[in-house]
């Protein structure tokens, strides 16, 4: 099965999702989680994902710090605000909305040609 | 704030990337690790690894991007909105624009002029340095400084890195065809090293040539170079011929130094060795000094008067009373431009302030108009911030259009400056450059907060907005705070209207005074001298008898005379003088203005004698006239026959009284006579004034008496040729600058305030069209709803004009030194402006009023 790459938009309520457990993650090991629990569906691009956690460290909805990871290596790790939380559920929310009406529409009757 | 933060990390790229590279390279190393977990070899990990995370430095690059992207697409998404928004509202956005640009503009003329005259440094090396040096004395007031005791400040002072002189003259320069007149400075000893400059071309003076009996040599300016010699690189060597003597050129000074004054074009030494040069009495040097680099003004003062008083111990006879003054040579140059510029820049910014007023109140209808826009807005999502960035994008975009409006009327009004203001100091310099275009976007950018701030904030009002939300016509109060700024308005444009007024009323008051003179019919002129040539008195007084001669035989001439001031134009020359028959201790001192004129001066300008004869030049004695004042006040009996003297003045000695004449406004028409003594003495020497009283238009006369001048001179130049009348006009340039222009301000102030207030009755009768046409349809009489709408716009001026007569009151005693027969209270004046202030105001109010009561019931209620 090829690796879906992560629709656009969407990537920042994955990342949001990631970090609602509380855990400070770093980027990769976000990337590593998204891979991981979506069984290799998903594929987090290094491209998208940097400067996507960028910009939602400019909204507020992260906080991002210096740390060590267990090997002793200097990582970034991020976290998730409160404002973050509030941002996740209404992009849950949305993204719910969006998927069911997807799910609606594909489900209904064929246009005739 | 997330938009700070943007803003920092556009700023602070630098350590942006260190972060961003840090992480990455993290990210790789995980990778890699991952990889070679799971079996691969190091080398093919890495490669995989850096394939996978693809181009660094292009995300570092996305990521800046988008801060700024996201920075400028807010900023210019708020500017592309206000461009379509202002363009819907064409009628609005001129008013408001034409408004900033009469504002703006204004302001950044007088700025320029400011810049100009007052605050840019003096061209030379170090400015700040060089002060103009005086010695005074109780008994007399006098700018000038004798050569030896110039030298004796310089040698003995600790503070001054050096001191020089200078005076100058008219001179007749003949090599062409016809003589030219040219104006000569002779300098002291280290002048060029004191101002701080070098010949561009040929060299300074040597030490030779400034002495005594030394080679007489000139230095030219960049300008008579050009247009004398056409910038020949080989001009020194060459001569300029001056009488008899061809005098070598020796350099060409920097096209920018124009010292003493613009319009010097050649510079001598002045040997201070000279004979005439070694009296301590004699005074004719305007000196200049450079202090030490890091010596204060003070330290200056209090160490050359230690040094004077030195000399007042050695030569008691002297410097006992002389004391040395200092003042900043740019404070000499342009001390006597400040008040003007200062009342100028002072109105031209309430002005400005006035304008603001005017669009924060259209900005303000226009933002309560659009309260149903804006609530809108809110019920979509948006911010507060977001709302008032909105409106503050709008007053940006009018601003800045009002700027750019502003510099081409700054640049014309720049130019009416110049010509309006030519006697100021430096006005020449007054030009439009990058800082007045900086001034103006700096008015711009305050003119956008103080107009845009107020209504932005209001506008985004939720509550206001919330209000709104419903039916468009529910409103109460939002026109308060729009007739609280057309008050202001008001207010501001009576003060303005104020000042013009009683600065019209003195120039009236100037016209209607009597001077004791007549100056019509009378024009003046000189002829060029030398001050070399006043060393033969008697010669110098035949050179002038011969000219006034011949100009008296010319048909169309009545009278003719010389003086050495010009009357009704200010000049200070008081003398103190002692009576020779004597005079009890008891008595006040006689202190006099004195001046030295022919006796043809009393007809030439038609002043009549009262007692005694008008004084002729008698062989042997000297003879003066004295005015009425003068006898009035310092003698009980007539002083005709009476010897006065001055002491110390070897230059007018005893002379005797044989009459008394009229008061004439010798000293400015605007001042009081004063107490004067006349010399008949007519000594010819450089800054004589010819003057000769015409049958006709004394400009008809003006060629002939060239043509005769130069028939019995033919080697001097006639210059400065202009009736009296236009000299003493000229006198008051600035007066006149000052009441123009501060009329013409005040003329906008009022133009803007019923451009404020038509505007806000006008909106107001628009938001209340619908209560009208219900009041119509009810049965009003169309008179009341009119009355209901002027009487609105008439308090607002009422209470407008009271709180201006009170900011009136307050601030026109600034322009009390500049207002003449008038008080700074003048209940007549205020009256007129007021007067004139309702009636605006009637008419700003009862057009949108009567408008108001056209309206239409049937169709308002339709629509709404």
């Amino acid at each position: 099965m090829r690796k879906n790459d992560i629709l656009k938009g969407t990537l920042v309520l994955l990342v949001l999702r990631t970090l609602a457990s509380g855990r400070k993650m770093h980027g990769y090991a976000i990337t590593s989680h998204i891979q991981q629990i979506s069984d290799l569906l998903l594929r987090v691009e290094e491209g998208s994902l940097y400067p996507a956690l960028h910009r939602m460290e400019q909204e507020g909805w992260l906080r991002a710090e210096w740390g060590t990871t267990e090997k002793k290596r200097d990582a970034r790790f991020y976290s998730l605000t409160a404002k973050g939380r509030k941002q996740l559920a209404e992009e849950q929310e949305s993204w719910s909305r969006l998927t069911e009406g997807v799910a609606r529409v594909l489900r209904g009757p064929m246009e005739a040609k | 704030m997330a938009w700070l933060d943007r803003v920092w990390n556009v700023l602070r790229r630098a350590r942006l990337q260190r972060d961003l590279n840090r992480e990455l390279s993290f990210h790789l190393t995980e990778k890699i690790e991952e990889l070679e977990a799971g079996g691969m070899s190091q080398s093919e990990a890495v490669r995989t690894a850096r394939l996978q995370l693809g181009n660094v430095t292009k995300y570092v690059e996305r990521t800046r991007e988008m801060d700024i992207h996201r920075l400028l697409e807010n900023t210019l998404r708020n500017l592309r909105q206000a461009f379509r928004a202002l363009a819907k509202a064409p009628g609005f956005t001129a008013t408001v624009v034409a408004t900033l640009a009469l504002g703006i503009g204004a302001n950044s003329a007088v700025f320029s002029a400011i810049w100009a005259v007052l605050l840019r440094p003096l061209p030379f090396p170090e400015p700040d340095q060089l002060v103009q040096l005086a010695q005074s004395n109780p008994k007399m007031k006098a700018p000038f400084v004798a050569p030896v005791r110039l030298a004796d400040w310089n040698r003995l002072n600790t503070t001054f890195q050096s001191m020089t002189g200078y005076y100058t003259e008219e001179a007749s320069e003949i090599s062409g065809e016809l003589p030219e007149r040219l104006t000569r400075a002779f300098v002291a000893r280290r002048f060029l090293e004191t101002m701080g400059v070098a010949p561009v071309l040929g060299r300074d003076f040597t030490p030779a040539e400034e002495h005594f009996g030394g080679p007489t040599v000139v230095l030219i300016s960049d300008r008579y170079w050009r247009r004398r010699f056409n910038s020949d690189p080989n001009v020194t060597g060459k001569t300029v011929r001056f009488g008899k003597t061809f005098v070598p050129i020796v350099g060409v000074l920097p096209a920018n130094f124009q010292f003493p004054r613009p319009g010097v074009d050649l510079w001598s030494p002045s040997p201070d060795d000279a004979p005439f040069a070694h009296s301590r009495e004699l005074t004719w040097y305007t000196a200049i000094g450079r202090m030490k680099p890091g010596v204060t003004l003070a330290q200056a003062r209090s160490n050359l008067a230690a040094v004077q008083a030195g000399l007042g111990r050695e030569f008691p006879k002297t410097d006992a009373q002389i004391s040395a003054a200092i003042e900043p040579l740019k404070e000499t140059t342009v001390g006597s431009a400040r008040s003007s510029l200062v009342i100028l820049f002072g109105s031209v910014s309430l002005l400005l302030l006035i304008a603001c007023t005017n669009v924060a109140a259209l900005l303000l209808s226009r933002a309560t108009a659009r309260q149903q826009e804006i609530a809108v807005r809110f019920s979509l999502g948006a911010s507060r911030g977001s709302v008032i960035g909105h409106v503050l994008a709008e007053a940006f975009v009018l601003s800045i259009s009002g700027a750019a409006l502003a510099l081409l009327l700054a640049e014309a009004g720049v130019r009416a400056f110049r010509s309006l203001a030519a006697n100021l100091p430096r006005v020449t310099d007054i030009v439009l450059d990058w800082r007045i275009v900086l001034y103006s976007l700096v008015c711009a950018l305050f003119a956008t907060l103080a107009c845009g701030l107020f209504p932005a904030i209001r506008g985004a009002d939720r509550d206001l907005a919330d209000s709104a939300r419903g039916t468009r016509t529910i409103f109460s109060g939002g026109g308060r705070a729009q007739f609280v700024l057309v008050g202001v308005q008001v207010s501001l444009a009576v003060t303005l209207l104020a000042g013009a007024g009683l600065l019209v009323r003195s120039l009236q008051q100037l016209g209607r005074v009597s001077p004791g003179f007549q100056p019509e019919r009378v024009l003046t002129f000189q002829v060029s001298s030398s001050w070399g040539e006043t060393s033969d008195m008697r010669a110098e007084r035949r050179r002038v008898d011969r000219t006034l001669e011949r100009i008296q035989a010319l048909p169309g001439v009545e009278a003719t005379a010389t003086t050495m001031d010009l009357p009704g134009i200010a000049s200070d020359y008081q003398v103190e003088l002692m009576v020779e028959e004597g005079r009890a201790e008891t008595e006040p001192k006689v202190i006099a203005e004195g001046r030295a004129i022919s006796p043809g001066y009393f007809a030439t300008l038609g002043i009549p004698l009262l007692a005694g004869e008008v004084c002729r030049e008698e062989p042997g004695i000297y003879t003066m006239m004295v005015n009425r004042t003068f006898a009035n006040r310092y003698f009980r009996a007539s002083p005709v026959g009476l010897h006065l003297s001055q002491p110390n003045n070897m230059y007018l000695p005893k002379s005797v009284i044989r009459g008394v004449v009229a008061d004439a406004r010798e000293l400015g028409i605007h001042r009081e006579p004063a107490p004067t003594v006349y010399w008949c003495f007519s000594p010819g020497q450089p800054g004589t004034h010819y003057l000769a009283r015409t049958h006709g238009d004394p400009r008809a006369m003006s060629e002939p008496i060239r043509r005769a001048v130069h028939e019995i001179e033919p080697l001097r130049s006639v210059f400065d040729v202009a009736p009296l009348a236009d000299q003493i006009s000229d006198a008051y340039a600035e007066n006149r600058m000052r009441t123009i222009l501060l009329g013409f301000f005040a003329a906008a102030a009022v133009l803007l305030a019923y451009v404020g207030l038509y505007g806000t009755i006008s909106y107001s009768v628009n938001v209340r069209q619908r209560e009208v046409g219900l009041k119509l349809a009810l049965g009003a009489m169309r008179t009341r709803i009119v009355g209901q709408f002027l009487s609105q716009g008439l308090l607002v001026a009422a209470l407008g004009c009271s709180g201006g007569i009170v900011l009136a009151l307050a601030l026109t005693r600034f322009l009390s030194g500049m207002l003449f027969g008038v008080s700074a209270k003048d209940p007549m004046t205020l009256t007129g402006v007021v007067i004139a202030v309702l009636v605006v105001s009637t008419i700003a109010s009862l057009l949108p009023s009567i408008r108001a009561s056209r309206v239409e019931p049937i169709e308002v209620l339709r629509e709404q």
